[in-house]
């Protein structure tokens, strides 16, 4: 089920410089979200910005009927909703997507993020060990930013318990590189992820890595990914990736409705 | 003066409209492509609602339409080039139409082809199905390497692709045109010659982003099709020449975000309009725009919302 309404801002939090997030009092899309979800919000009544921006479902409280989204400052949509104040009421559609698939049994999962990947795998986590009931312990997240000072949510994962591995571009902060490398490394030590349900979010670049990779290798690995979307609903048409789905003909998807999920192994990234 | 503009309470405004043999139960319409086939926002609102719904381009054999990115963001607009991705005529009677039938609203197909042979076939096959109120003849879109726009671009081309069509189909007609021509109402004249019942502006102006960081164009096809309230004044204009010079309804399309905006094409002369861009933005502007018409007819005292059609004052 869809919702279009008013929610309410009840929380804004700034992170970083550029890093924000807001908490939404929304009971109607708590109680329909699952991780990997995400939201379409009208920033504001003007025509400019005119459309909609989607942003994952970063944290997905039940008990308190409330989510918060979790970005960064990028453009004139994101700078908008960084000075919103709590009370304000927001134009939200959704849940949105087909969210992750969790693969049942006693598999120890693998969640790589890249930079603001890092929303839709935090929701995942929380969703992991307090709703699957998985030890933290069995389960590995990587994690890679430019810089030491670009992580956030590190607080999160220590108070979940679950182990993370740091990669960072200058090498400031754990592993010197990108966390792509940080993870065809731990690929190849075979206990790690051979049968093990990986979970993917980054840039373009990391996804598209991140999907050759898990061909190479045949790994299940999900990717949740990102595009402009017009409409969220699947109507348009105009957020697609090529893939592969049947090994036959390439076929287009809409990443709002199709996904933003998919498996990495059926998706064609330019 | 008692008003009544609550949703589903009695009123005292007629808002249907009739055009040729077809009657609107209201003058405000989903426009083509910005839809889909109906059932994404039937979760959102009663689609019951609407005047009408115009479904996303229906062609010959499925579509997977054009490489990514095929949409960016303009000032107050957007661009797309979605490259008419559709399901395929077949599988849309099979699928898609049993859905749609379950409304009580118009439901108006857009046809769309490569080649005038192509929009025969998908007009032949669309005969057979039931509950089809119209079509909508698209020989406007500038998003195809052939046909579409192309037979929208000269007065005889589309006189020639509209007759064709009108000698298969009992089918009332809307035609849909592009502004990206030199001259619309000589092309709005040739589809009333051939038969058309209605004439629908306007589609998509060719439009165009760079990302001047990379030097490379926004949209993987370089050009696609401007839309949003960006380009209402062209529309406007536009209905405004063509129903003066033309005596089919004209169903205006362009912008159209409010109730205002709305009113604004009805006096221009337009009969009907098409909620398009907006759908994205507000799936619920239609119903919004509906309520809104009956508020200012009943404040105005206006019987009828036919006449406000073409009642602007110069």
């Amino acid at each position: 089920m869809v919702f279009q309404k008013k929610f309410e801002l009840i929380s804004s939090q700034k992170l970083s410089e550029k890093i924000f997030r807001l908490g939404f009092f929304a009971p109607e899309i708590v109680k329909n979200a699952c991780p990997g979800n995400f939201v379409h919000i009208r920033v504001g009544d003007k025509s400019s910005p005119l459309l909609r921006r989607a942003f994952s479902i970063f944290d997905l409280d039940l008990k308190k009927d409330c989510f918060d989204i979790l970005f960064k400052v990028v453009g004139p949509g994101t700078e908008i909703l960084s000075r919103k104040s709590t009370g304000e009421n927001l134009d939200l559609l959704g849940p949105l997507g087909n969210g992750f698939e969790i693969p049942k049994g006693d598999r120890s999962p693998v969640l790589v993020a890249g930079g603001m990947g890092i929303a839709p795998l935090m929701s995942l986590a929380f969703y992991l060990v307090k709703n699957q009931k998985i030890k933290p312990e069995k389960i590995s997240f990587l994690y890679g930013e430019r810089i030491k000072g670009g992580f956030v949510c590190l607080e999160d994962l220590k108070e979940l318990g679950i182990k993370t591995l740091l990669a960072t571009e200058d090498g400031s902060e754990g592993f010197e590189g990108m966390v792509t490398e940080l993870f065809l490394r731990k690929v190849k030590e075979t206990s790690f992820v051979k049968d093990s349900p990986i979970f993917s979010c980054g840039p373009h670049p990391m996804m598209k890595t991140m999907s050759e990779l898990s061909k190479k290798h045949n790994l299940f690995c999900q990717l949740s990914l990102e595009s402009h979307m017009p409409c969220g609903l699947g109507a348009c048409w105009g957020c697609v990736v090529k893939t592969n789905r049947d090994g036959g003909e390439p076929d287009y998807k809409r990443i709002c409705k199709d996904g933003p999920i998919f498996d990495a192994r059926e998706v064609e990234l330019d | 003066m008692v008003r009544y503009s609550m949703p589903g309470r009695w009123s005292l405004t007629d808002l249907s409209v009739r055009v040729g043999k077809t009657t609107f139960k209201n003058p405000v319409l989903v426009a083509s492509g910005t839809f889909g086939y109906g059932e994404e926002y039937s979760e959102l609102f009663d689609l019951n609602q609407l005047g009408g719904i115009v479904t996303k381009s229906i062609t010959l054999n499925p579509r997977e339409g054009n490489p990514p990115p095929r949409t960016c963001e303009t000032p107050s607009g957007m661009l797309n080039s979605i490259g008419l991705a559709n399901v395929g005529v077949d599988r849309f009677i099979q699928e898609k139409i049993p859905f749609l039938n379950k409304f009580n609203t118009n439901i108006i197909i857009n046809v769309a082809g490569s080649t005038p042979e192509e929009y025969l076939r998908v007009v032949e096959k669309l005969n057979h199905a039931q509950g089809i109120d119209m079509l909508e003849i698209n020989i406007s879109c500038p998003n195809v390497k052939e046909g579409g726009m192309a037979f929208g671009s000269d007065p005889e081309s589309a006189h020639r692709c509209t007759s064709s069509i009108r000698k298969v189909t009992n089918y009332p007609l809307m035609v849909k045109l592009t502004p990206n021509v030199k001259d619309i109402v000589e092309i709005a004249q040739a589809v009333e010659d051939s038969g058309a019942d209605c004439i629908s502006l306007i589609n998509t102006l060719v439009g165009m982003a760079i990302d001047f960081r990379i030097k490379k164009p926004l949209l993987k096809t370089v050009t696609g099709g401007l839309s949003g309230p960006a380009i209402k004044p062209v529309a406007l204009a536009m209905v405004w020449k063509v129903s003066q010079k033309v005596k089919i309804p004209v169903v205006g399309i362009g912008g159209i975000t409010n109730t205002q905006d709305a009113l604004e094409f009805l006096l221009a002369g337009a009969s009907l309009i098409q909620v398009g861009t907006s759908n994205f933005v507000d799936p619920q502007t239609s119903v919004r725009i509906i309520e809104g018409l009956k508020d200012y007819c009943e404040k105005n005292e206006i019987k009828r919302v036919m006449e406000i059609v073409g009642k602007l004052e110069n």
